[in-house]
């Protein structure tokens, strides 16, 4: 590895200034990517600032990794090269928001949680109900493109994202995309960003389409003894005229960590639980009362059950950090990200847990009805193995995703670095569209300076 | 003897297949817009493979490749700019798939965006983009110009509606990208591909979302008597956070040619009107509707109604969705921009357009979708009077340099083409462009597909293009 001395950090100093260029040792480790750690942590003050740290990185051959709080540090592969930690927490200001156009600009250090306040004095929110909600900050959300309950109805970032600036592989700024909430003018080079893993550009800024908070909100769960009558009624609601907010089921793993609270102690026990939140005028959220309660008794629901108010937002909160809860629970889990076609999600489902049995592994799965599935498989109370699934079980996995009847798209999201040190692929068998992000990338990023070797098919 | 390129396309495609008379390349000279190219031939494959042939002789004869749908494109988009081969995907116009319980269909490029919503009409399900031509444009258009409508206000654009798409590469290579699913992992390819214009690769199948169709639909139409308070209600319903699923514009000239066309009932004294719809739940609409007259009432509308059945609401949607061609009945030609504009900014807009007009002396309407900031002003002309034109012209970039400066874009949902590809550096720097341009190569290195549109070739930067004097009097709908 080509890994430049301490000393010869001084055009970093005098770029970010010496305050901001950090060397020590305790704060270097907690910036390890997958057991890999920087030289050096540079906190840049502005988009230009990281234009010239990129350009230094460039002619050095140095390699950068954008990061926020970190907190999804863990998700792709270990860096073939890492240098330089690009730490973004002081581009934390929301540059423009204009409630009355319902448009946003923030820089990528923005925390969530802070945008969320600001957003509700005025009464509109962004659907980004993401794990590690207490720290996460934007450009992290969607350089890992967070998955949010909250896309049933309002779409993934990709829907909402206006778009962006950024930094890109040679030291280039660069945007796309624009502040207006209808756009078609050049190439959205800003949606390949997300999800990219900072592969592809260093973002600096983020333009959204903000969402009125609706008047008022409601909350319900049913449960049922088996996954076919719990996705039957989620199928119930998708073929009515109801659209509600958010519909996630909850396996019974699941169930244990997210109706765990006190508060919700009265849910439990659950086999299958379907959590439907409703949103709109009163007379809107109590039509949904009555008539998901009409279609959880046709699809023999167990039990219907309105939430109680002051237990919907620590239901809410725990179904929003479900990898988070697994994770603390069980660090060495495999936490699969799946999208597939809602009519194959029993079928998914009982060939993951299949999967499961026959390898002696726990498996806990929340899944949001319009076709995402968390799957975390985890070491039985007990097991002496040092990891819950190996590299043949994950190529088994993703076989039962591929297969004709289940055509569902796989990431492993979560898992331990070791199992990544010894070639388990993250994304899944070989596609084609691989060549094709490999030359995305040769585009944005010729030299191979950001986030090399994280992303899919070798990228 | 034939020439090579006709002789080899022929017996790739049969000779049926291949059109290269100078009497039939005419009807693929031009599209919605005001642009004109010739091409050297036109061809209709019928399949994927056959899209791939046609990509591989090209690139050994060297010579450009045009997708091309129904040709009602409004920025150039389908225009053999540079001569070369117009790829025409009408062949290709089947409706692959119709999976009701997943919410998706799988089509050809070539089937009609309205034909798709008809299709699963039985099942109480539709295709969500509407763009005014609906009922001919194709599917395959509306992902290469990411085509809008007035209820993408509500529901998005095409990207929103594209989860997966089958690609014909510059060099003859077939390669799916993205799925069926609601997401892939890796980078968002069809984010890219939909709305690149046909600049990156030729799209031969398409996986699309539908929707389901609301339980209750209100559609109002308020009267104004001053185009100020039309806008401030606008701006007043977005600052409320009502949430209707379209919200049109439609000026008092404009309207009067459309009523004298389509005899809808829109009232022919007044300074303009706003046609407003809400869908959902019959809770929710009724709500919102009363929310929305109530606004339009403080703004001095002097009438809101509402259409008591779908005959009346269809008849209202008909006079906005013809609008373009009422203008066929008063004027030789009209020249129609797209630009975007932050919806706050929509008063001192709608003021500046009107002191353009004045200017230039020339008669501009307006009909657009007020509720998302994008305007469509129509520049009426007479394709004969040259000097006239250079105003049209002059008038146009005027108005797209307001929404600029105003924070807005070029185009809503028109798209660039090559119409508007050398105002590019008016919102986008060098190195933007540089980037741009070097994502184009990634997947069209030699620069085959579709010459000539999207990015600027630097030959007159920041401004309009002037086109050749428009060959036709005919006005496209």
């Amino acid at each position: 590895m080509n890994r430049p001395a301490q000393g010869s950090f001084t055009r970093l100093e005098e770029i970010a200034g010496g305050a901001h260029v950090v060397t020590d040792g305790a704060e270097i480790a907690s910036r390890e990517v997958c057991g890999v750690r920087p030289a050096v942590i540079v906190r840049p003050a502005d988009a230009a600032q990281i234009a010239e740290i990129v350009r230094f990185a460039d002619a050095e051959k140095l390699a950068v990794i954008p990061m926020g709080s970190g907190t999804k540090l863990g998700i792709g592969l270990p860096p073939s090269r890492y240098d330089i930690a690009l730490d973004l927490s002081r581009m934390n200001r929301v540059l423009a928001y204009d409630p009355h156009d319902l448009t946003l600009g923030v820089e990528p250090g923005v925390q969530i949680e802070d945008l969320l306040r600001t957003l509700a004095e005025q009464k509109q929110f962004l659907p980004l109900a993401v794990p590690f909600s207490d720290r996460a900050t934007i450009g992290g959300i969607v350089a890992s493109n967070s998955s949010s309950p909250l896309r049933h109805a309002y779409g993934a970032v990709r829907d909402f994202c206006l778009g962006m600036e950024f930094v890109a592989g040679e030291g280039s700024q660069a945007k796309s995309g624009g502040r207006v909430v209808k756009n078609v003018t050049g190439y959205d080079l800003h949606k390949l960003l997300i999800g990219s893993l900072g592969t592809l550009a260093v973002i600096t800024r983020v333009n959204f389409r903000t969402f009125p908070k609706p008047p008022a909100q409601g909350m319900f769960v049913a449960s049922f003894s088996t996954p076919e009558t719990a996705f039957g009624f989620c199928r119930a609601i998708a073929h009515s005229v109801l659209a509600p907010q958010m519909v996630e089921v909850a396996g019974p793993g699941a169930g244990r960590l997210i109706f765990s609270t006190e508060a919700s102690a009265r849910i439990t026990p659950m086999q299958w639980a379907v959590v439907i939140s409703a949103a709109g005028q009163p007379s809107v959220v109590d039509r949904y009362a009555r008539e998901l309660g009409h279609l959880a008794g046709a699809a023999n629901a167990a039990e219907f059950l309105p939430i109680h108010e002051t237990e919907q937002s620590t239901i809410f909160a725990r179904i929003r950090e479900f990898p988070r809860l697994v994770l603390e629970a069980a660090p060495d889990a495999a936490i699969f990200r799946i999208g597939v076609l809602p009519a194959a999600i029993p079928s998914l489902l009982n060939g993951l847990s299949e999967v499961a049995k026959r390898n002696g592994t726990d498996l806990a799965t929340l899944t949001r009805a319009s076709g995402i599935v968390y799957a975390a498989f985890f070491a039985q109370a007990g097991s002496e193995a040092a990891s819950p699934v190996n590299a043949s079980v994950v190529k088994e996995i993703f076989r039962i995703c591929t297969l004709p009847e289940n055509s569902a798209h796989a990431m492993l999201e979560w898992c331990p670095s070791e199992m990544k040190r010894v070639g388990v692929d993250l994304w899944g068998p070989w596609r084609d569209e691989f060549v094709l992000m490999r030359r995305v990338k040769d585009a944005f990023d010729p030299h191979k300076v950001l986030a090399p070797g994280r992303f899919a098919g070798g990228i | 003897m034939r020439p090579q390129l006709i002789r080899e396309l022929e017996t790739l495609l049969g000779p049926k297949a291949v059109l290269s008379a100078p009497e039939d390349l005419m009807l693929y000279e031009y599209d919605g817009s005001v642009e004109l190219g010739s091409p050297r031939c036109v061809v209709f494959p019928a399949s994927a493979q056959d899209v791939a042939g046609i990509v591989r002789l090209a690139n050994r004869l060297e010579t450009p490749i045009v997708g091309r749908g129904a040709g009602t494109g409004l920025s150039g988009g389908a225009i053999a700019r540079s001569g070369g081969i117009v790829v025409v995907f009408s062949r290709m116009n089947r409706i692959l798939q119709v999976d009701a319980a997943n919410l998706r269909a799988v089509v050809q490029p070539g089937v009609v965006n309205l034909d798709l919503s008809r299709a699963v009409d039985h099942l109480g399900l539709y295709f969500a983009p509407d763009p005014s031509s609906q009922k001919s444009c194709t599917i395959g258009g509306n992902v290469s110009e990411n085509s809008g409508g007035p209820h993408t206000l509500a529901y998005g654009v095409t990207s929103n509606h594209v989860t997966g798409l089958e690609l014909v590469l510059p060099d003859g290579e077939i390669v799916r990208i993205g799925g069926k699913s609601i997401e892939t992992s890796g980078y968002d390819l069809c984010g890219l591909l939909v709305g690149s214009e046909g600049t990156l690769a030729l799209v031969t199948e398409i996986t699309v979302r539908l929707m389901r169709k609301p339980e209750a639909v209100k559609t109002l139409l308020a009267v104004y008597d001053t185009l100020d308070d039309t806008t401030e209600s606008v701006v007043e319903i977005t600052v409320r956070a009502i949430t209707p699923a379209a919200c049109e514009m439609l000026d008092g000239f404009t309207l009067r040619a459309v009523e004298d066309y389509v005899h809808a009932g829109f009232p022919k004294d007044c300074a303009a009107v706003l046609l407003i719809e809400v869908e959902g739940l019959k809770e929710a609409v009724e709500a919102q509707a009363a929310e929305i007259t109530e606004v339009c009432r403080e703004h001095r509308a002097r009438e809101v109604r509402v259409a008591r059945n779908d005959q009346e609401r269809n008849l209202l949607w008909r006079g906005r969705k013809e609008a373009f061609g009422a203008m066929g009945r008063i004027s030789p030609m009209y020249y129609v921009q797209d630009g975007v504009i932050p919806r706050t900014r929509l008063p001192e807009t709608l003021r500046r357009i009107e002191e353009i007009s004045r200017k230039y002396d020339l008669q501009i309407g307006n009909i657009f979708h007020a509720g998302d900031g994008n305007l469509h002003p129509l520049i009426l002309f007479d394709e004969r009077d040259r000097e006239q034109f250079a105003r049209v012209v002059a008038a146009g970039g005027e108005i797209m340099r307001h929404c600029v400066e105003v924070g807005g874009a070029l185009t809503g949902e028109h798209g660039i083409g090559m119409e508007k590809n050398e105002l590019m550096p008016l919102i986008f720097t060098p190195e933007d462009l540089a980037l741009m341009e070097r994502v184009r190569a990634a997947f069209n290195p030699a620069g085959r597909l579709n010459p000539g549109k999207v990015l600027p070739m630097g030959k007159a930067c920041g401004e309009i293009r002037v086109p050749p004097m428009p060959a036709s009097a005919t006005i496209p709908t």
